[in-house]
């Protein structure tokens, strides 16, 4: 981040939550992938835990839209912030926060199951889209297609997976097989739950943003119907992420909806 | 060939001007005699054409055929030269020279003359660095190309240019022309260039394939009919641009059927004292891609010289666009934007119409007229040489860009009156080599809207075309 772009954000942060506040996100339905779909579920969670409104606008452009060229991305009055952590860091400027009661080691824990989230289940869900053959051809290629026309979305597709798979291999994911990864996926699942530990949530008082990351990809990884439903099959093994995973969903979204 | 341009004006007096003139050269003025070239008795027994190795002879043969149909003396100095031109024109020859001689040897007849080309082919590879000016920019290029590699005047050109605002253009194309009456030539080419527009806040990454038939209905009517697919990268400049801008960012695949009509009457290209040109575009997006539209556009430039070396230029330029479905969408690099040096002086670059926090957001219409007084610099300093490429300019541009929409019932002309921008303004244009004009104005913004970015004071402008 530029000193532009925190000194836009630290003015941002005098002004209140505007009322409306859009939400920029591919389209569900036909578009968003894995990945993306988890990130967004994620920020959405987040929001609705904060208690703040906004209005969802799904955009065949969106990835292109972000400032980050990652979705999903708000706009807040004249400010355009992208992806769950620049969110969360927009609206403590303004004062709220789910991280009050946390000491700074806990902070510090939290940011870290943050980032094993950002390194193993993101970039396991990125494999399974991008790397693995049969979902690629079945799944990846269609959505992420469908909005172009042809043949833009065959050369759309190639670039875009060239993109993903440098990116993979600097992570030293590309070289994975997927049993590899499947593995790394139990491992972070494992250790999820052992910080959970039959808690409501992870932290005794309430929800954070971690709860929010968690609730996005574990609940799209397990409603997203894929050719390999593996994944989905390993996260049913921690019933206690399921039940967090549940408890979140019933609380903020199925409430919101009921309304 | 002085004289024979002389005298395709029929004009006697500047003629014998000439002649005398050439005459000073020679030592003895006593043995000059002047003939009237019109009436002496010719015809072309012989042509030779000397330098040839690759080309193909019946390329060759297309362009002298007329040569033999020469009656007298003056006819053949016309038509060696009109053959000069098109072989020329083929892109095969560095240089040509052309002899003219009476016809000797058994088959001569009495009146009989041979004519004898030297030209001097290219070679099979040339390259070049070179500058060039764009729209309000320096450009450098890079180029290499292959003239004539099949003998019929195929070209295999590579080009690479950078501009001074960012601009960076390649391009590869083959080029044919073809033997017959319309000239016709096939152009294809595949480009990528990369644009940016400050005044939009925008960045725009091009990739395409353009196929270009051209061909002339009549000697200077010339058309050219192309299809153009090209895929276009559009985001935005800086994380500040408007959020109008923003949301436009993304690919978008146009594919479109264009027809260009252009008839160049001038008698030069940079400051023309007398005649016309119109271009006539229409534009119709949507034979496949995500982007439909129609557009037609014009451009029409007049001159008169009120005086000798007072010229009075008349410019209009308008465009209309209309969509064509609601799938297919329009996107900000298809709008038409008007304002700066090159279009509405006294006004920013795209300084006229609708702004998003600054950024020029384009509409679907626009129109705009230029009046211009081209003089000599006072007191003609630098007369005859220097001097010359100098002149003093007085303007009056008048325009407009919205989304009009024009009603059945509804008067055009109140359209086109309703909410008008104008500015006027005098400097200096300068004429530089024989592809650019340069203008340094001071310009006033006369009426213009509150939203327009207006641009009080010098402006300074280089280009091609101007309004």
């Amino acid at each position: 981040m530029t000193l532009v772009d925190k000194i836009s954000l630290e003015l941002g942060a005098q002004e209140p939550w505007p009322k409306d506040v859009k939400f920029f996100q591919p389209h569900e339905v036909e578009q968003v992938l894995l990945p993306d779909n988890a990130n967004c579920l994620a920020t959405q969670a987040f929001l609705k835990m904060c208690q703040l409104p906004y209005i969802v606008e799904p955009r065949p452009n969106a990835e292109a839209m972000s400032p980050t060229l990652k979705v999903p991305f708000i706009k807040a009055g004249r400010f355009v912030i992208a992806e769950l952590e620049g969110i969360v860091q927009f609206v403590n400027g303004k004062g709220i926060t789910l991280t009050e009661p946390l000491d700074s080691d806990q902070k510090s824990n939290m940011r870290a199951y943050m980032s094993l989230i950002h390194s193993v289940l993101e970039m396991a869900e990125l494999y399974i889209c991008w790397v693995d053959d049969e979902t690629y051809n079945e799944v990846t290629t269609a959505r992420n297609g469908s909005v172009y026309p042809w043949p833009l979305n065959h050369i759309q597709n190639r670039n875009k997976r060239s993109q993903v798979i440098k990116k993979l291999k600097t992570l030293g994911w590309y070289n994975k097989k997927l049993e590899d990864v499947y593995s790394e996926v139990e491992t972070c699942c494992e250790s999820l739950q052992t910080r959970l530990d039959g808690k409501r949530f992870f932290f005794e008082h309430g929800p954070t943003e971690l709860d929010a990351l968690v609730f996005g990809h574990l609940f799209t990884i397990l409603t997203t119907p894929l050719p390999r439903s593996d994944l989905a099959n390993i996260v049913r093994n921690y019933p206690s992420l399921i039940d967090l995973v549940k408890r979140i969903e019933k609380e903020y979204f199925k409430k919101a909806a009921q309304q | 060939m002085g004289t024979v341009h002389a005298k395709v004006e029929e004009n006697f007096t500047e003629a014998h001007s000439e002649i005398k003139s050439s005459a000073r050269e020679l030592p003895d003025k006593g043995q000059i005699k002047e003939i009237e070239i019109g009436g002496v008795k010719a015809r072309v027994d012989k042509i030779h054409i000397d330098g040839l190795s690759r080309t193909k002879n019946d390329i060759i043969e297309d362009c002298i055929r007329e040569l033999f149909k020469a009656k007298d003396f003056q006819d053949v100095l016309l038509k060696a030269h009109k053959a000069r031109v098109k072989l020329d024109e083929l892109g095969c020859f560095k240089n040509i020279s052309v002899f003219i001689d009476t016809s000797k040897g058994p088959k001569a007849t009495p009146d009989g003359l041979e004519v004898t080309f030297n030209v001097k082919e290219h070679k099979r590879i040339i390259g070049g660095v070179s500058t060039h000016v764009g729209n309000n920019e320096g450009v450098l290029q890079i180029g290499i190309k292959t003239p004539n590699i099949f003998g019929r005047g195929e070209r295999v050109q590579v080009e690479y240019s950078h501009g001074s605002k960012k601009t960076s253009n390649f391009n590869l194309a083959f080029i044919k022309p073809f033997r017959g009456k319309h000239r016709p030539t096939l152009t294809t080419s595949m480009f990528q260039s990369h644009m940016e527009f400050p005044s939009s806040a925008y960045k725009m990454l091009e990739k395409g394939v353009v196929f270009d038939l051209g061909f002339y209905s009549w000697s200077l009517l010339k058309h050219n009919i192309q299809w153009e697919g090209n895929i276009r990268d559009l985001s935005t400049l800086s994380r500040n641009a408007s959020f109008d801008v923003r949301k436009e960012s993304g690919l978008s695949l146009k594919s479109s059927l264009k027809h260009v009509l252009s008839l160049d009457l001038r008698d030069e290209i940079i400051f023309p004292t007398t005649g016309s040109l119109l271009q006539l575009t229409s534009e119709y997006a949507g034979v496949g891609g995500d982007v439909g539209f129609l557009k037609n556009d014009l451009y029409l430039q007049t001159n008169y010289s009120i005086l000798p070396d007072i010229v009075f230029q008349g410019c209009l330029m308008g465009g209309y666009m209309s969509g064509i479905s609601n799938d297919l969408k329009i996107s900000l690099a298809d709008m038409y934007f008007l304002g700066g040096p090159l279009s509405m002086r006294g006004f920013q670059m795209r300084g006229v119409g609708p702004h998003s926090d600054g950024d020029a957001l384009g509409s679907r219409a626009y129109w705009a007229g230029g009046l211009h007084l081209f003089t000599p610099l006072p007191f003609r300093p630098g007369r005859g040489g220097f001097g010359d490429l100098f002149r003093t300019h007085f303007f009056v541009n008048a325009g407009n860009v919205g989304d009009i929409e024009v009603k059945s019932g509804q008067n055009i002309l109140e359209i086109i009156r309703n909410n008008v921008r104008v500015s006027y303004g005098l400097g200096i244009a300068l004429r530089l080599g024989n592809m650019a004009r340069l203008e340094i104005n001071y310009c006033f913004p006369y009426i213009y809207d509150k939203c327009d970015q207006t641009h009080p004071g010098v402006q300074f402008g280089i280009g091609v075309q101007f309004l």
